[in-house]
């Protein structure tokens, strides 16, 4: 049943709006007022969110349709299973990353800030935008918006570094996106609609195979780019010159998992499985996927910098959900929506203990590190149980999604993939375990220096943990990760709508 | 309302093609002997002409979409083919409207630019004179249904642009000689294409030269007379490879002018040339496939010269001037595409990119007026100091570059949506390259905007010679410019995100029908 709604509007809308205020009136009063607002709209932009969870778990979906936004085609948004999972967690990480946020950016005396926060808020409405998009105009809309809206992000410092990233990520967006728009236009002017169908409108043998090959290529290209599939991941390690919780947005919750959740939406709602596997397309792109995977992991280990080996760790962990989705088995697909929510929290926990590291002592350099954690004990708990999580550890949020994606692999007779799942757990497991042998070792890191910037005011106790502003979303981040891994039902029923969003998928296809 | 006011409107309501352009021709006539009485009045006059004639406008294009047919208007009452006749349909009532309303806002943006020296009452009379002339010869260029009063107000409004273009910077003059020479040939150009039609047809009324031509397919004094057609719009529209006069009046014309000249100046003939092709010589195969491939080739041309040439430039008007030619490319691909989306996009691409590029050199004029910056290097942090020429300049350029949800957008999905309706699918490549090329070159003046270190600019330098002499000191106080100037500027941001959120009811009501019945019978 599709019940018409305000709720999916306003879950994009509040975001938006918060964004607009924040740009005009951020200057003008206390900082505090400003974040008062970030935190209100994100507060009240995850209680939109999940006032829709009962009913759209009892299988009905919440649909606007706003108004015209071209000829035949309108600017509509529904919340279905899928998209539910991650507007989900785009909201609630956007609470905890905005906590987390205002600890980092005044503990580091960040520049501009105004503009930062109002540029977060523009991200996590696209976010929400292309979650609940209904039709492929309207996710195309938001998904440039989001373009858009991350670059003044990684170009934060404004110095030369960034802005040479700042180019480098938008020739990959932009690039992409266009050959997206493209694509979008031919599937418009060939089969007269762009709405979302489970399963998806576009029938096997409608097309010549080639050509449709073809077209498979120039609409996963925008998704893949976002999600850093090798060989389109380099501008993912050079957006590290960001600011931490930049980096955390970017990696955890909305740039890559858009990018992740755009594959997902070409591959099952407009193709389908069946189209997608008539064509060639997904067997390319899953061999692509698993390619990084284990690529991501080799590289990942060569990384001294910890923010840039837990980006090579996101190339990999995002191509596990490229991976789940190609390998069109309804297992692999469930698991590859769960895995977006699992490894959102674990690899923002990760990152911002490694932002919390950075404005407590000035490290960032993993072979400096010896011993740190004496001096940070509860940031390396955190740390260290989300590593384990991501290695895919039972009882932690990556354990089930993993599992589930190796299942789907198993029934769609595709062994080889299992072999590198596996070996792909291994890897992961040598990458970070090294971080965390050095924390917990010898060394005296973290004892003589104060923090990283000579100024005590801001900070903890020198020789306690990272400020509360940082520590407190990170423990929670970190506790949401396990208790998903041993109930993924926890609360929001979060592994249920993935479920559902498979089978619907699977059904839609036959 | 009392009897002797409502047969007042309604006797108003029948006359608004011809009050449309009458009200400003009045306000310029009045300009004048009131700028001579009080050197404000002037001004002041020509601006109420400008804002009547857009309301009138929007009064008249709302008319042709209720009664869902053209009006038909006869000057003095005389019937064509021998009296002039004046026809509004939905596609010109909107381009019609459109020029009212950005002459009005350059009417206002130009005020703080003049000098207030009263001793120069003469100067100010005489730029609103000649921005008000430029207005009427757009507003009749677009409104009238016979070829040569088109040629009538085509020379008005080429002969305002070069007074306009004279008096700007240091090397106005010359640019606006060059304009002078080439404009000239331009408008032979059409005249001369009209003199064959109207030897081989003997009329010179639209509707009726449509009807007569239909059985000269092959006349080769029709093909000939297209061929000229091309060349004379061409160059008033600055298509590629007629555009040689265009970077430099663009660039160097009076700052508070350019925007009218680079937003409205060019997009007039482009209507023109749709209106001549689709509504003239629909009928004439030979003539409407010479003028598919030739438009198509020229247009595609411009788009990628344009948008290459612009990428070479550091000086702001430049690469806007540069931009300008690719971006007419983009609406003369919709006239070759020729199916209903194509000449959609193009008449919308018409409208957002009129806005677009007047805002951009809004902008333009509002740095050179406030710190006297052209070149694009010298704009870091500029923003902080002027967010709202920061915040226009982000809008449009983002529009330019074609990035929803801006009205630039969307004139090209309707462009991409025909070429491939029709299978060219070369064009939508072309399309997207442009996109990216004008990515490069827009982020890069954005990156410069927000990012370079500020550059010391001496408090504010006042630009123009003109207002060297002024004794006005440049405004202080709380806002970044006099509200005369922000006013247009915010203005045509919501214009661009406007067009953008509501353009399927502008396709639907407005165009649709008109572009069905009228353009492809």
């Amino acid at each position: 049943m599709i019940l018409e709604s305000m709720r999916p509007t306003l879950a994009a809308g509040i975001p938006l709006l918060a964004a607009v205020v924040i740009l005009f009136f951020g200057n003008r009063v206390r900082p505090n007022v400003r974040e008062a607002v970030t935190i209100l709209a994100a507060v009240s932009m995850t209680c939109v969110i999940f006032s829709m969870i009962p009913q759209v778990l009892a299988g009905n979906q919440y649909q606007a349709k706003l108004w015209q936004l071209a000829d035949g085609l309108s600017l509509s948004l529904r919340a279905d299973a899928a998209g539910m999972v991650f507007a989900c967690i785009a909201s609630v990480l956007w609470i905890l990353t905005s906590v987390y946020s205002i600890g980092y950016v005044r503990g580091h005396h960040e520049k501009n800030q105004t503009g930062y926060f109002s540029a977060f808020a523009v991200c996590l409405g696209s976010a929400a935008g292309i979650a609940l998009a209904s039709n492929l105009l309207t996710f195309f809309v938001f998904y440039e918006m989001l373009t858009v809206a991350t670059y003044p992000l990684v170009v934060h410092y404004r110095d030369e570094k960034a802005k040479a990233s700042g180019r480098k990520y938008l020739a990959y967006t932009l690039i992409s996106g266009q050959l997206f728009f493209a694509g979008i236009v031919f599937i418009y002017a060939r089969y007269g609609t762009l709405e979302f169908i489970p399963g998806g409108f576009i029938t096997a043998g409608s097309m010549g195979k080639g050509m449709m090959a073809l077209l498979f290529f120039l609409m996963i290209l925008a998704g893949t780019v976002k999600a850093g599939v090798m060989p389109l991941h380099g501008w993912l390690p050079s957006a590290m010159v960001a600011p931490t919780p930049v980096s955390a947005l970017l990696h955890a919750v909305a740039v890559v998992k858009a990018g992740a959740f755009c594959v997902l939406r070409v591959v099952c709602y407009v193709f389908g499985p069946e189209t997608a596997s008539w064509c060639g397309g997904a067997a390319v792109l899953s061999w692509f996927a698993a390619a990084t995977i284990l690529l991501s992991s080799l590289v990942a280990m060569r990384q001294d910098n910890l923010k840039a080996r837990l980006a090579f760790s996101t190339v990999g962990q995002l191509s596990y959900i490229v991976l789940g989705i190609s390998v069109l088995a309804p297992y692999s697909i469930a698991g590859a929506i769960f895995h977006i929510v699992a490894h959102a929290f674990l690899k923002i926990t990760l990152f911002m203990s490694a932002g919390a590291i950075f404005v407590t002592t000035g490290l960032s350099e993993i072979s400096q590190m010896g011993g740190l954690a004496r001096r940070m004990p509860v940031t390396f708990t955190c740390f260290t149980i989300t590593s384990l999580g991501l290695a895919g550890l039972p009882i932690l949020a990556g354990f089930i999604s993993k599992l589930s994606i190796l299942e789907g692999a198993w029934t769609a007779g595709k062994p080889l993939f299992l072999a590198v799942l596996v070996a792909a757990a291994l890897l992961a497991l040598s990458y970070l375990m090294p971080v965390v042998q050095m924390a917990f070792g010898n060394g005296n890191a973290g004892q003589n220096c104060g923090n990283g910037h000579g100024d005590d005011h801001s900070h903890g106790k020198p020789g306690f943990d990272a400020a509360p502003a940082m520590l407190l979303p990170l423990v929670i981040t970190a506790v949401i990760a396990v208790i998903l891994g041993i109930l993924p039902n926890a609360g929001i029923h979060l592994y249920d709508l993935a479920q559902m969003a498979a089978s619907a998928v699977a059904e839609g296809g036959m | 309302m009392t009897g002797p006011l409502l047969c007042l409107m309604r006797s108003v309501s029948e006359h608004f093609p011809v009050l449309v352009i009458l009200l400003p021709l009045c306000g310029i006539l009045l300009c004048p002997l009131l700028s001579w009485i009080r050197a404000s009045w002037g001004k002041r006059a020509v601006m109420a002409g400008l804002f009547l004639s857009a309301v009138c406008a929007a009064m008249q294009l709302g008319q042709v979409v209720k009664q869902g047919e053209a009006i038909h208007y006869w000057m003095g009452g005389w019937m064509p083919p021998l009296g002039i006749e004046f026809v509004i349909d939905g596609v010109n009532g909107i381009v019609v409207l459109l020029v009212a309303v950005i002459s009005f806002l350059t009417a206002l943006y130009s005020s703080p630019f003049q000098p207030h020296n009263r001793q120069k009452w003469f100067q100010t009379a005489g730029y609103y004179v000649l921005i008000g002339f430029l207005a009427t010869g757009l507003l009749g260029m677009a409104s009238t249904g016979d070829a040569f009063n088109l040629y009538v107000f085509m020379e008005i409004t080429a002969l305002s642009g070069y007074g306009l273009i004279a008096i700007g910077e240091e090397k106005g003059p010359i640019a606006a000689f060059r304009y002078l020479l080439t404009g000239t040939i331009g408008a032979s150009m059409y005249l001369l294409g009209v003199g064959f039609l109207y030897a081989a047809t003997g009329t010179l009324n639209m509707a009726d030269l449509a009807d007569r031509l239909s059985g000269l397919s092959d006349s080769p004094l029709v093909i000939l007379s297209a061929g000229c057609l091309i060349v004379g719009f061409g160059i008033k529209m600055a298509l590629f490879p007629l555009h040689g006069w265009q970077p430099a009046a663009h660039s160097y014309a009076h700052p508070a002018a350019d925007p009218m000249i680079a937003g409205i100046m060019i997009k007039v003939p482009a209507y023109g040339m749709l209106r001549f092709f689709y509504c003239v010589f629909r009928e004439n195969s030979p003539v409407m496939e010479l003028f598919f491939q030739c438009i198509g080739i020229m247009a595609v041309c411009g788009i990628l010269y344009g948008s290459l040439k612009a990428l070479r430039y550091d000086t702001y008007n430049k690469i806007l001037a540069y931009s300008s030619i690719g971006q007419v490319g983009y609406i003369a691909l919709g006239f070759s595409i020729g199916n209903f989306y194509g000449i959609v996009g193009a008449v919308l691409h018409i409208l957002s990119h009129a806005f677009m590029k007047t805002g951009l050199f809004y902008t333009s004029g509002a740095l050179k007026y406030r710190y006297g910056i052209h070149e694009t290097d010298e704009m870091g942090q500029i923003y902080r100091k002027m967010p709202l020429t920061g915040g226009t300049m982000t809008v449009c350029a983002l529009s330019m570059i074609g990035l929803p949800p801006f009205a630039g957008f969307f004139s090209k999905w309707y462009l991409a949506l025909g070429a491939i309706q029709n299978r060219q699918y070369f064009y939508v490549a072309v399309l997207i390259l442009s996109s990216l090329l004008s990515a490069i070159y827009f982020f890069r003046i954005l990156e410069k905007l927000f990012m370079n270190p500020e550059t010391a600019h001496e408090v504010p330098v006042v630009p123009t010679e003109e207002m060297a002499e002024g004794t006005r000191p440049l405004p202080s106080g709380k806002f970044e410019l006099p509200w005369q100037m922000m006013i247009p500027l915010a203005a045509v941001v919501l214009a661009v995100i406007g067009l953008g959120l509501c353009n399927s009811a502008i396709v639907n009501e407005v165009l649709r029908q008109t572009v069905e019945e009228v353009f492809l019978q």
